[in-house]
């Protein structure tokens, strides 16, 4: 199934029908943001556009100057979507939610805001969500393929560090990298192949391996090993010790104990591939306990993902020292690692 | 003629008296049975955090495999249409689709109040938390645990009753009649 028909179909009908009859199929959305009382937009082809009244067509939108206010989202809508999103299991993503978003059927990640009930000063759940936004994921084969030489010296993986502002397609490009890593690839250069290995994923969010009912819709790779839904952390420790990876996988490292689990999978000898937020390696450096992790050279590879024309688009890769291995507009650079 | 008229008079009240009582029997089985799967329910839900779908499925086929021993197969088989239903991503509410795989199970033993409670149910079902979830789940116990305990404190003397009543009303009908 196509991935705009499968994003059409976790709607509820009367949505679907509409977003059906619009030809949303025929767009490669980005996303689709839902606000009680707002009209519907997709953000696609680097354009936003929103669902005309009679929601049978997408129009450009020309913000508050635009001629008809389009269709208009009402709360059961969203009321609706979500129970439907969640497969009337709103209470299995209860943690999820907690976090302000849930990952579905086909990996997507819907982004849910509404008011947050607390319990000790900490979110208990929220309510009243009148906001959504459904983030299409996509698998892009082949997306690594750049980059791959880069995070490999004298034949041996290294750990590399995805580094991207939000929706510059981190994880899309990790989880082929994982696939890649996992299955072998083909170095062209030097005319090789080099070896699969065992890759352990951390999925806390689902998003890489979209697992369903425990079993990955997306290619991991033939050698990749799959926790879904725990929390980094833990995961990683847990992986390590079950399932003995040569490498560990994790998407949007970002907490202490994620950077002190990274460590520890590191002392004992797996190599780490993650993502970041972040704009630079620069940026990355100044986070408290990043700046530690660097230091200690955790990471032997960084790669900085920008949004240029389209979201994915690398801009360089960098040594652990961060000298440029590569840089987009110079071509293929003389240091590029030997081996 | 008049003998066999008589003899066929009291043999249909006295089978209309046994079903009357087999229905009590049967009812207070399929309660039973339904409790059972409830409970199943709730253990997927509350305890392995499953997706309804799936948790349907898993009690649906649990209890159609036990199905033999006792019970029977309509209720699992509800819940796995229910099941399959989600699976289908129609876009329909829940509760729509609970309400129309029901629609079989109004030609069993179950009474009418049983069924409406039923449909009840489906309303509260997969919305909201997990606590909320286990208050309806609960509640629904309760009160099927409150209509188990009513037939089975009547099952005798119901049985007994609806028994002799057919066999005493075809035997009175025989002797009005002739």
């Amino acid at each position: 199934m196509d991935q705009m028909e499968q994003v059409v179909k976790i709607f509820p009908r009367k949505l679907r029908m509409m977003l059906g009859g619009a030809g949303t199929e025929h767009f490669q959305a980005e996303e689709l943001r839902l606000r009680t009382g707002q009209p519907l937009l997709m953000k696609a082809e680097g354009e936003e556009w929103y669902l005309g009244a009679d929601g049978t067509r997408w129009e450009k939108d020309g913000g508050r100057e635009r001629s008809a206010p389009g269709y208009l989202v009402t709360a059961e809508d969203i009321r609706e979507t979500l129970e439907y999103m969640s497969r009337y299991s709103l209470y299995a993503f209860d943690s999820e939610l907690r976090q302000g978003f849930l990952t579905i059927q086909g990996g997507h990640r819907v982004g849910v805001a509404g008011q947050a009930v607390l319990e000790g000063g900490k979110v208990k759940t929220l309510q009243n969500i009148s906001f959504l936004n459904v983030r299409v994921a996509r698998e892009v084969p082949g997306c690594a393929d750049k980059i791959l030489p880069y995070i490999y010296e004298k034949g041996r993986v290294c750990s590399a560090l995805v580094i991207s502002p939000p929706g510059c397609g981190k994880t899309t490009l990790l989880r082929d990298m994982i696939r890649q890593v996992s299955d072998g690839w083909q170095d062209k250069e030097r005319g090789r192949l080099v070896k699969g290995l065992t890759v352990g994923v951390v999925d806390e969010r689902s998003e890489l391996g979209a697992c369903c009912q425990g079993r990955p819709q997306n290619d991991l790779g033939r050698r990749t090993d799959v926790l879904d839904g725990c929390p980094k952390a833990e995961g990683i420790m847990m992986l390590i010790r079950s399932m003995a990876p040569q490498v560990v996988a994790v998407d949007e490292v970002g907490s202490p104990e994620d950077l002190e689990a990274i460590r520890y999978g590191k002392n004992c000898g797996c190599k780490l591939l993650a993502t970041v937020h972040g704009c630079s390696l620069e940026d990355i450096r100044k986070k408290p306990v990043f700046k530690e992790l660097m230091a200690e050279g955790l990471f032997q590879r960084s790669v900085v993902l920008e949004s240029r024309e389209r979201p994915g688009q690398v801009r360089e890769v960098l040594d652990g020292d961060g000298r440029c291995l590569w840089r987009y507009g110079q071509g293929q650079d003389a240091a590029r690692p030997t081996g | 003629m008049r003998w066999i008229g008589a003899c066929l008079v009291t043999a249909g009240c006295t089978g209309l008296g046994r079903h009357m009582a087999q229905q009590w029997r049967l009812r207070l089985r399929w309660l039973e049975q339904l409790r059972q799967m409830i409970y199943f329910l709730k253990g997927e839900i509350l305890y392995g955090h499953t997706a309804l779908g799936e948790a349907l499925e898993r009690v649906g086929k649990r209890c159609q495999r036990a199905e033999g021993e006792r019970g029977s197969k309509e209720l699992p088989l509800f819940f796995l249409s229910v099941a399959r239903r989600i699976q289908e991503q129609e876009g329909e509410a829940f509760s729509t689709i609970w309400r129309e795989e029901l629609d079989p199970i109004k030609e069993t033993p179950l009474k009418e109040e049983d069924v409406a409670s039923l449909q009840e149910l489906g309303k509260h079902l997969g919305y909201l938390d997990l606590d909320m979830q286990e208050r309806y789940l609960l509640l629904y116990l309760e009160q099927l645990d409150g209509q188990i305990g009513y037939l089975r404190m009547h099952l005798k003397e119901r049985t007994k009753l609806y028994t002799s009543l057919g066999i005493m009303g075809g035997l009175f009908l025989t002797v009005a009649m002739l």
